[in-house]
């Protein structure tokens, strides 16, 4: 398209100079040619720890004191096959996928059901309902750990996933419920009127109008809410006490420690760690880039 | 008067936020002003958690690096992912493919890329320092998290090699609403290309700019993985920070009421400082 601007405005201004036009041509290849080798050195650049750490994964704890920037010459798959039983990567693995699921189902189905009385309603409640709620998505999540933590300990639920999946759901309400709002707010309301000339009750709506259009917005949420499950350790440090019953990254910072870190337990684990949601990043790239950017553009 | 039915739906949301988030925010503050070790009663202490954070050197010093961390990371983080985007966004052809694999840093966990960058950092076989001697640059080995002067630097380079990605994609969205009509325009009219990045892109990336630097700020003044994985605060308390600190009054030291009382400064400070960012960012918007 660039190109084509150019191109009209020399004609109009001169069409017997083609040898002008060529060079603009010309210029303008050499600049874009540059300008990728430079941002492909870049990427690469930036992109050289995660390959080092895949790497160093296949590497025996002699070859990395030798040369500590070597290739891998012959790959140890028994680092990988050590971590994966000395962690119990599955169980935990399948604990935070679990973890995850139910809580995207719950925030979902709690936020929009709330957001929806916020979209449709011009009244001062709601729109103090909203505001009360989006104050949620500026606290962070320290302040209230110590009484959150009491206060489960109150209710019998420490070393449960149920802890857990309360802790996540409630964490993620104002998220949803501001994403919610805003997404609804866009939907018209001549299908929630023909159906309420049809005698249908506001639940029978919500349920069978509204919650199925907002797919692409659940879907951009259980981005934010997998990678915030995902990523967390502080809660299940604090709420579960059972190694077996960890999510990951609490997993994996059990099994390493913090000083003197041994390579071969540090690199694999940091590999299986990071696989489940690279590959669900590369699967759904479009996506997830879609979801993480939106709200940029007004 | 008749009460519409729909505001019957905000009661399961409303009563589990309130019960699970409001409620212990509310008890927090409370539990601020007491000395508590988890088991038995609090005794009330009045304000003196407070003055501990105001008056003792080492609390100060943990807000100043908080501070410091926070800045570092916010400029470098979005000014480096504003040149990307601008750069990505002249050549169309590798783009998305480019943006793709700047946001992998960001798929990893805080937790994974501390421990890999720890292990860069170290002094002896390091990757950092190994590779500046196989470049011919051995002078300019350094001991990244063991040097008081340059270790929260460090860390808060890590911060910024993970996120930049996220940035950059963000600014691309702001990008991707310009229309091509205004740079084609200027261009023709011979306006130069850094001409145009300041005087056309930064004024309507207005909202992307917007958007990541309120999530950067909140992103770096919440987090302590790095800190707590690389450095545990040290050397000499240079890379403590305040989420750090109030996680190992929690988890190492038991004093519920001191981690309570920094946890409401904490509150207090990324309140304001959103807040201020907002409205500056947001009349910023308006403006123009």
């Amino acid at each position: 398209m660039d190109g084509i601007t150019i191109k009209s405005k020399v004609e109009s201004v001169d069409s017997s100079s083609n040898s002008k036009l060529a060079s603009i041509f010309c210029m303008r290849n050499i600049k874009q040619g540059s300008m990728i080798f430079l941002m492909s050195a870049v990427t690469l650049i930036l992109l050289s720890p995660v390959i080092y750490m895949v790497f160093m994964s296949f590497r025996s704890r002699r070859e990395i004191m030798m040369e500590p920037l070597a290739l891998p010459t012959k790959f140890h798959f028994s680092n990988y096959l050590n971590v994966i039983a000395d962690m119990n990567y599955l169980g935990t693995v399948m604990n935070t996928v679990g973890v995850t699921v139910v809580t995207i189902i719950l925030v979902s189905i709690l936020s929009s059901l709330a957001a929806y009385p916020l979209a449709r309603l011009r009244s001062k409640v709601s729109s103090l309902v909203y505001v009360f709620f989006l104050l949620g998505m500026v606290i962070p999540p320290f302040a209230a750990l110590t009484p959150l933590y009491l206060f489960i300990r109150d209710l019998g639920l420490l070393d449960t996933y149920a802890a857990l999946v309360i802790v996540y759901t409630v964490g993620h309400l104002p998220l949803g419920v501001f994403f919610y709002t805003s997404f609804m707010k866009a939907i018209p309301k001549e299908l929630e009127e023909a159906a309420t000339l049809d005698g249908a009750s506001p639940l029978k709506i919500y349920w069978y109008v509204i919650f199925p259009m907002l797919k692409p917005i659940t879907g951009t949420l259980a981005i934010f809410i997998t990678l915030g499950v995902w990523n967390d350790v502080v809660n299940p440090l604090l709420f579960i006490t059972t190694n077996e019953k960890l999510t990951i990254m609490p997993a994996v910072l059990r099994f390493l420690g913090t000083y003197s870190v041994d390579p071969t337990k540090l690199f694999p684990a940091a590999v299986l760690a990071s696989l489940p949601l690279l590959v669900v990043f590369f699967a759904l790239s479009k996506q997830i880039v879609n979801g993480m950017t939106a709200g940029a553009v007004k | 008067m008749k009460v519409d039915k729909r505001l019957l739906f905000l009661l399961p949301a409303l009563f589990l936020y309130i019960a699970f988030t409001m409620f212990p925010v509310m008890k927090g503050i409370s539990l601020s002003l007491t000395e508590y070790a988890g088991v038995g009663e609090a005794t009330f202490v009045g304000m003196d958690n407070y003055k501990e954070i105001f008056q003792d050197q080492r609390y100060l010093q943990v807000l100043k690096n908080t501070l410091v961390y926070g800045i570092t990371v916010v400029i470098f983080q979005n000014g480096l992912g504003l040149i990307f985007a601008a750069i990505l966004n002249s050549i169309p052809a590798v783009r998305d493919a480019i943006r793709t694999a700047l946001l992998v840093p960001s798929m990893l966990s805080l937790v994974i890329a501390g421990y890999v960058w720890q292990f860069l950092y170290a002094p002896m076989g390091g990757g950092l320092n190994e590779l500046l001697v196989s470049l011919g640059l051995g002078s300019w080995q350094r001991v990244w998290l063991g040097d008081s002067s340059i270790a929260l630097f460090s860390v808060a380079a890590v911060h910024v090699w993970m996120f930049v990605g996220y940035s950059t994609a963000i600014f691309l969205a702001g990008y991707s609403g310009i229309s091509s009509e205004v740079k084609d325009a200027a261009r023709v009219d011979g306006v130069s290309p850094i001409k145009s990045f300041f005087y056309i892109d930064i004024p309507l990336l207005a909202p992307a700019i917007t958007v990541n630097i309120t999530l950067a700020t909140i992103g770096t003044l919440k987090s302590f993985e790095f800190p707590f994985i690389m450095t545990a605060g040290g050397p000499d308390y240079a890379t403590m920070t305040l989420g750090l600190r109030i996680f190992q009054l929690i988890f190492s030291e038991f004093k519920y009421g001191s981690a309570a009382a920094l946890s409401v400064v904490m509150i207090l400070l990324v309140a304001l400082i959103t807040v201020a960012q907002n409205s500056y960012l947001r009349s910023r918007e308006d403006k123009i």
